[in-house]
């Protein structure tokens, strides 16, 4: 038991010591995560709001297509986008395999559906009573999605707020894609993983109390808007 | 402006909920709608308010097919209406805000309709805790607070008490009577449809047959 105790101390001290590595990695962490979860909330949003609200033919399909998509397994995406960018893969050419840019985008592929899919339930529920309102009450195409974001707008930051912690906290593609290379692609799930391997569970230790540190901000936000709402 | 519907066909998947060959709602009348459920009433109210496509036919006003800016002037009030999570004042002045309205405009417009449906004590209070009657009288202040050329009610009266239901009654009649404001109103309340239409149109599984007040007095 004595070696949990060592590295709980062994991470104190670490994260007080301001060491370069560690911040450089949660830096990187931070900004591939919130980068993914932007692009795709970008993508997620508009159409999560246009497809609970539209009615049409294969729409149940896309329904389960979403759902099963809500629970891509990260190592598949890791390994799709590995094919795709690897030297012989048919985007080789772009030279991206091992980079963040990469990993940006498996975190996208596995971040999209779970926006989208929260987004799309939501607006099933209530899109359509938001959109009569707003129409029947003279708005315009943009208004009435500007009152959809408004009326659906804790909504949109649960699922903003869990695609980031699905982004921050996922190991397996960004591993593949980005081969936790020192400096470059190491983020700190892979730096968990790394040194758990190598029994340096002082440092492993460390990186994931800064895991769920970000984790408890996040969600100190989330609590706060809910509970305001 | 009356708003004339012809050869009118709506499906829903294949089964027929609108079937109208002709029908006129008179400009500046209280119209009524009656029939039992499933006769097509609020689909056809849904249909002038823009909110069902449909399959056949045409629905116009003033003369003119319905185009997107005629539904501006065209409100639907349904059964259960939708609240913004907001204050009540926000719910009411939304559909000014949207139309550009300044800030004094819209205080002026917003208070003058609370206190028309009796509702000021309501006006910092969130729309989405008020009870069915006071969301109702909510939901008419903001579909009213533009001067809405057409009115459309989807039993705006169902399951609230008499005095809402009388201060309701006597602010569409007095926008009717004042501003020749257009009503189309579906309800299940025979009086109330006895009290304030002059037209009365019968919907029996999707098509229509006009009554008179008196032809209604005499079935």
């Amino acid at each position: 038991m004595s070696f949990i105790t060592e590295g709980f101390k062994e991470a104190l001290a670490l994260l007080l010591s301001f060491d370069r590595e560690v911040y450089t990695i949660i830096g990187l962490s931070v900004g591939l995560s919130l980068t993914s979860t932007l692009l795709a909330a970008i993508m997620g949003i508009p159409f999560g709001l246009y497809f609970g609200l539209k009615t049409f033919r294969l729409k149940k399909v896309l329904t389960r297509l979403l759902y099963t998509a809500m629970s891509l397994p990260p190592v598949v995406v890791g390994l799709l986008v590995a094919i795709l960018f690897s030297r012989k893969g048919p985007l080789g050419s772009f030279g991206l395999m091992f980079t963040p840019t990469a990993m940006i985008i498996a975190q996208v592929i596995l971040v999209t559906p779970i926006i989208m899919g929260i987004i799309f339930n939501a607006s099933k529920e209530k899109g359509r009573s938001i959109y009569n309102m707003g129409k029947t009450l003279g708005a315009s195409r943009f208004q009435v999605l500007l009152l959809m974001i408004a009326e659906m707008r804790v909504t949109i930051l649960i699922a903003i707020v869990t695609g980031f912690g699905r982004a921050v906290s996922e190991v397996g593609a960004v591993m593949i894609v980005g081969g936790n290379i020192k400096g470059h692609t190491r983020v700190m799930t892979t730096f968990i993983a790394m040194n758990n391997s190598m029994g340096n569970y002082g440092m492993a230790i460390a990186m994931g109390l800064v895991l769920l540190t970000i984790s408890f901000i996040v969600n100190s936000i989330l609590y706060h808007f809910t509970v305001g709402d | 402006m009356d708003i004339e519907l012809t050869h009118l066909l709506k499906k829903y998947q294949n089964r027929v909920v609108v079937d109208i060959e002709k029908a006129v709602f008179k400009s500046g009348q209280i119209c009524g709608i009656i029939g039992a459920n499933g006769a097509g009433k609020t689909t056809l109210l849904k249909m002038i308010a823009g909110l069902e496509p449909y399959e056949r036919g045409t629905i116009c006003y003033d003369g003119k097919r319905l185009a997107d800016a005629d539904h501006r002037r065209i409100t639907y009030l349904s059964q259960t209406p939708y609240m913004m999570q907001t204050s009540v004042y926000n719910n009411i002045a939304y559909p000014l805000k949207i139309r550009g309205f300044i800030k004094s405009q819209i205080e002026n417009a917003v208070h003058a309709i609370l206190e028309e449906l009796q509702i000021e004590p309501l006006s910092d209070q969130l729309a989405t805790q008020l009870s069915g009657g006071e969301s109702q009288k909510v939901a008419l202040a903001r579909a009213l607070v533009f001067n809405p050329e057409v009115l459309l009610l989807d039993e705006p009266t169902a399951s609230i008490d008499q005095s809402t239901i009388k201060v309701i009654e006597s602010t569409i009649a007095k926008r009717n009577r004042e501003q020749s404001m257009t009503v189309i109103t579906i309800s299940h309340d025979l009086d109330q449809i006895e009290r304030m239409c002059k037209e009365i149109f019968v919907m029996e599984r999707g098509k229509n047959n006009v009554y008179s007040r008196g032809n209604h007095s005499e079935r």
